[in-house]
C-alpha cells in the first residue's frame, strides 16, 4: 500500500494510463499523485487546461489527455515532484520519461545514466536526451530515453560515477576496530533525560518511585528542566515517564510552572535596561 | 522606558510576518519581535516548493516565500518597526512584555498581541541519545540550509511524518546519503508524494520500527533499531544495526506556548495538535482578552494554514483597536474558507478533531 510504502500499487499507476491510442500519439503528463492532500497548482498552471478545475483543493487531480500536450508546465510546478512527461510515440523501441530532478550536478544531455525505478532501484540505462531549467520553478525537467519496455517503471535516475554520490555513500571509516565505549551507557536508566542539567532516567525514575509525581516536583528536587532550553527538550519526556509509572493520561500530567524570563539571562542584563 | 504601541506580533515566521503585514496594512502601528538576527522563521530554510493553493503561494518555495513577505512589510516604512534578535522573555499579567533586544532588556506594553511563536522540536529518549552526530531534524536543517554545513555522511532518519520526509530529501540534495527512514506508526505520516521522492531516490521506509540504542566511542557510529508490536514494544529478534554517523530525530512538534502560560491563557492539552495549546474564538482571540495567536503555537499544522491564521489573527486585532477597512468582511470570509479548505482532507483529520477542541470559545 502507498501509505506503508511510498510506492504506488501497479493498479494505481494503471488506472492513470491514457488510452492506448492516446499513448501512441505523442508526449502526455502522467499525474502520480494519489492522496487528496490540499494542493493545486498542477491545475491551476497548466496552459492548456487539461488538469481539471478542482472544485475542493483536496481532490487528486484528474487529467484530460485529449487536451494535454506534454508540455511539462505542471511537472515543473508540482510541490510534490510527482508528474512526469511520458512519450511513447518514438517508435525505434526506446521512449522517453520527463523527470522532476532536484539535485546537482545535472546530467549533460548525451550522457548515460542508470535509470532508477520508484523504488529506487537501477533497472537499466538511459541516455539523457534534454535538460530543460526553468527559472520560475528553479524545477529542472531531465529527458531520458529508455527502452520502450521500461517507460512505466523508470522515474528517477543516477550518475554514473556521480562523485557527490559515492562521497555520500563511503562513510568515513576510522581506523581502529569499533567497540563498544564503557564509558557509554548501556542501561535504559543511564539515559539522560535533561541534557542541560545532566539528569538521567534512573534519577527519573528513582524520585517517581519516592513519590515525586508532579514535574514540577522533579524540576524542584533535581533541577531537571531548569538549563538553558528551560525543559523544552526534557519536560515532555519526564511528563511521559511520570503518565507511564503512575498510569494517569499523558493529557493530566500538568507541565511544570512557566515563569519569565523564558531563557536564562545573566543579572546585569536586567539592570542595564534601556534608558531612552 | 516603556513602549507604548497599537500591536506586537511576537515571532517574525509564515504567521507572525502574515499579522504584521495584515495589521499594519490595516492601519495599527505594529511592532514585531523576532528572535533570530533574520525574518522568516523556519520558512528560511524550507527549500522545497509549498504545497496549499496559490493564496497561500502554492508551489513557491519557502525562502522565497519569507523574502516576499518581508518585503512587504519593509514596504510599510516606519509603520511597521521590527526588533531583529529580539526574545520575548516574559509577558506579565499586566500585559508588559519584556524582550532581550540584542542585549538590551527593554519593555513593551501594546494594546494587542499577536502571539506567533511557532513550535519546539520533540525528542526520544534511547541510550547514548547523547552522543554527538545525534540532532533534531530542524537544527540538521539549519546547519545545511542557513550555514551550508553538511552534518554528516550517512544518516539514519526517525520519523516518515513531512518534516523526516523532506529533510531526508534535502539531505541527499546536500550530498549526504540517508541508510533509512524509520517510522513508529504502521503507516507514513507525511504526505505520498514526499515519501514517493525520497524512495525512488534509493532510502527504504521502514514503518512500525523504532530506534533501541545509539553506539559509538566518541560520536554516532551505528543505531540499533527493531520492529515494533501495536504497544510499541521492540519484537525480539528482528533487531538491526545500521551504520551511520548521523541520527536524526524528527519525531513531532510541541507548541512553543510559554508566553501564553505566563499571560494566563486558559490551555488545554490535545494530543493531535502537538501539546498544550490556547483556547480561543473563531477571531484566534484566548482568554486573555487582546491576546492572539496564530501558527504552531495553536497546534502543529503546515505553514500554509499558519500564513492564513497569521492574516486572521492581525486582521482581528487590528479591528478590535479600530482598525476596520472596507474589505475587513470579505477579508475575513476569505481567511475562514482557505482554512477550512487546507484543513478539509483526510490528511487534516486530526487536525479538525483537535480544532474542535481547541476553538471553544
Amino acid at each position: 500500500m502507498l501509505i506503508n510504502t511510498g510506492v504506488p500499487t501497479r493498479e494505481q499507476i494503471e488506472r492513470r494510463l491514457p488510452s492506448p491510442e492516446r499513448r501512441a500519439r505523442g508526449p502526455y503528463a502522467m499525474v502520480e499523485c494519489f492522496q487528496e492532500i490540499p494542493c493545486n497548482p498542477c491545475s491551476t498552471s497548466c496552459p492548456f487546461d487539461a488538469i481539471l478545475p478542482m472544485g475542493d483543493i483536496n481532490e487528486i487531480p484528474m487529467i484530460d489527455h485529449d487536451r494535454c500536450t506534454g508540455c511539462g508546465v505542471c511537472a515543473s510546478v508540482c510541490p510534490g515532484l510527482a508528474i512526469f512527461i511520458i512519450d511513447e510515440s518514438v517508435g525505434d523501441g526506446t521512449a522517453s520519461v520527463t523527470i522532476p530532478y532536484e539535485f546537482r550536478p545535472l546530467p549533460e544531455k548525451g550522457e548515460t545514466v542508470r535509470a532508477v525505478n520508484r523504488e529506487g532501484c537501477v533497472i537499466g540505462d538511459a541516455i539523457v536526451t534534454r535538460v530543460l531549467l526553468s527559472k520560475k520553478t528553479k524545477t529542472p525537467l531531465v529527458t531520458i530515453r529508455v527502452s520502450d519496455g521500461l517507460v512505466h517503471e523508470v522515474r528517477f535516475f543516477n550518475l554514473i560515477d556521480d562523485k557527490a554520490v559515492s562521497d555520500a555513500t563511503s562513510l568515513k571509516r576510522k581506523e581502529e576496530p569499533i567497540t563498544v565505549d564503557s564509558a557509554c551507557a548501556s542501561d535504559d536508566d543511564e539515559i539522560i533525560l535533561c541534557r542541560c542539567e545532566g539528569i538521567t532516567l534512573r534519577t527519573i525514575r528513582d524520585l517517581i518511585r519516592e513519590g515525586y509525581t508532579t514535574v514540577d516536583e522533579i524540576k524542584r528536587i533535581s533541577r531537571a528542566g531548569m538549563g538553558a532550553c528551560q525543559a523544552r527538550t526534557c519536560g515532555p519526556l519526564i511528563a511521559a515517564e511520570i503518565a507511564r509509572m503512575t498510569g494517569q493520561p499523558i493529557s493530566e500530567i500538568q507541565p511544570s510552572a512557566h515563569r519569565a524570563p523564558v531563557k536564562p539571562m545573566p543579572i546585569e542584563f536586567f539592570l542595564g535596561g534601556d534608558s531612552e | 522606558m516603556m513602549y507604548d504601541i497599537d500591536l506586537v506580533v511576537i515571532g517574525g515566521g509564515p504567521a507572525g510576518l502574515m499579522a504584521a503585514n495584515t495589521a499594519t496594512e490595516a492601519g495599527a502601528e505594529v511592532l514585531l519581535l523576532e528572535r533570530d538576527g533574520h525574518l522568516g522563521g523556519q520558512l528560511v530554510k524550507q527549500t522545497h516548493k509549498f504545497f496549499g493553493s496559490e493564496k497561500q503561494h502554492a508551489s513557491v518555495r519557502g525562502i522565497d516565500i519569507s523574502t516576499m513577505l518581508g518585503d512587504r512589510l519593509d514596504s510599510f516604512g516606519e509603520r511597521a518597526t521590527v526588533w531583529k534578535n529580539a526574545t520575548a522573555i516574559g509577558f506579565y499579567e499586566d500585559g508588559v512584555i519584556t524582550v532581550d533586544h540584542d542585549g538590551i532588556y527593554k519593555k513593551v506594553k501594546p494594546k494587542r498581541v499577536v502571539v506567533a511563536t511557532g513550535a519546539s522540536e520533540k525528542f526520544l529518549s534511547f541510550p547514548n541519545n547523547d552522543l554527538p552526530g545525534i540532532y533534531g531534524a530542524g537544527a540538521v536543517q539549519t546547519m545545511m540550509n542557513v550555514y551550508g554545513i553538511r552534518p554528516g555522511h550517512r544518516v539514519l532518519m526517525i520519523g516518515a511524518g513531512n518534516i523526516g520526509l523532506i529533510v531526508s530529501y534535502q539531505l541527499m540534495q546536500a550530498g549526504v546519503s540517508v541508510a533509512a527512514i524509520v517510522e513508529g506508526l504502521p503507516q507514513i505520516g507525511g504526505y505520498a508524494v514526499h515519501a514517493g521522492k525520497v524512495r525512488r531516490a534509493g532510502v527504504p521506509i521502514l514503518t512500525s520500527h523504532t530506534i533501541l540504542r545509539a553506539d559509538g566511542k566518541e560520536s554516532v557510529e551505528r543505531a540499533t533499531i527493531a520492529r515494533i508490536d501495536r504497544t510499541w514494544n521492540a519484537i525480539p529478534g528482528t533487531e538491526k544495526t545500521i551504520e551511520c554517523d548521523v541520527i536524526c530525530i524528527s519525531v513531532g512538534l510541541t507548541p512553543l506556548a510559554e508566553l501564553l502560560w505566563q499571560a494566563g491563557c486558559e490551555m488545554r492539552y490535545i494530543p493531535s495538535l502537538g501539546g498544550s495549546v490556547p483556547l480561543r474564538n473563531n477571531c484566534l482571540e484566548t482568554t486573555v482578552k487582546g491576546v492572539y495567536v496564530a501558527g504552531d503555537v495553536t497546534g502543529i499544522e503546515e505553514a500554509s494554514a499558519a500564513m492564513v491564521e497569521g492574516h486572521l489573527a492581525g486582521l482581528e486585532a487590528a479591528a478590535s483597536l479600530g482598525f476596520k477597512g472596507d474589505r475587513y468582511s470579505e477579508e475575513r470570509k476569505d481567511c475562514m474558507e482557505q482554512l477550512a479548505a487546507l484543513r478539509s482532507g483526510p490528511t487534516a483529520e486530526k487536525i479538525r478533531t483537535g480544532l474542535a477542541c481547541a476553538e471553544c470559545l
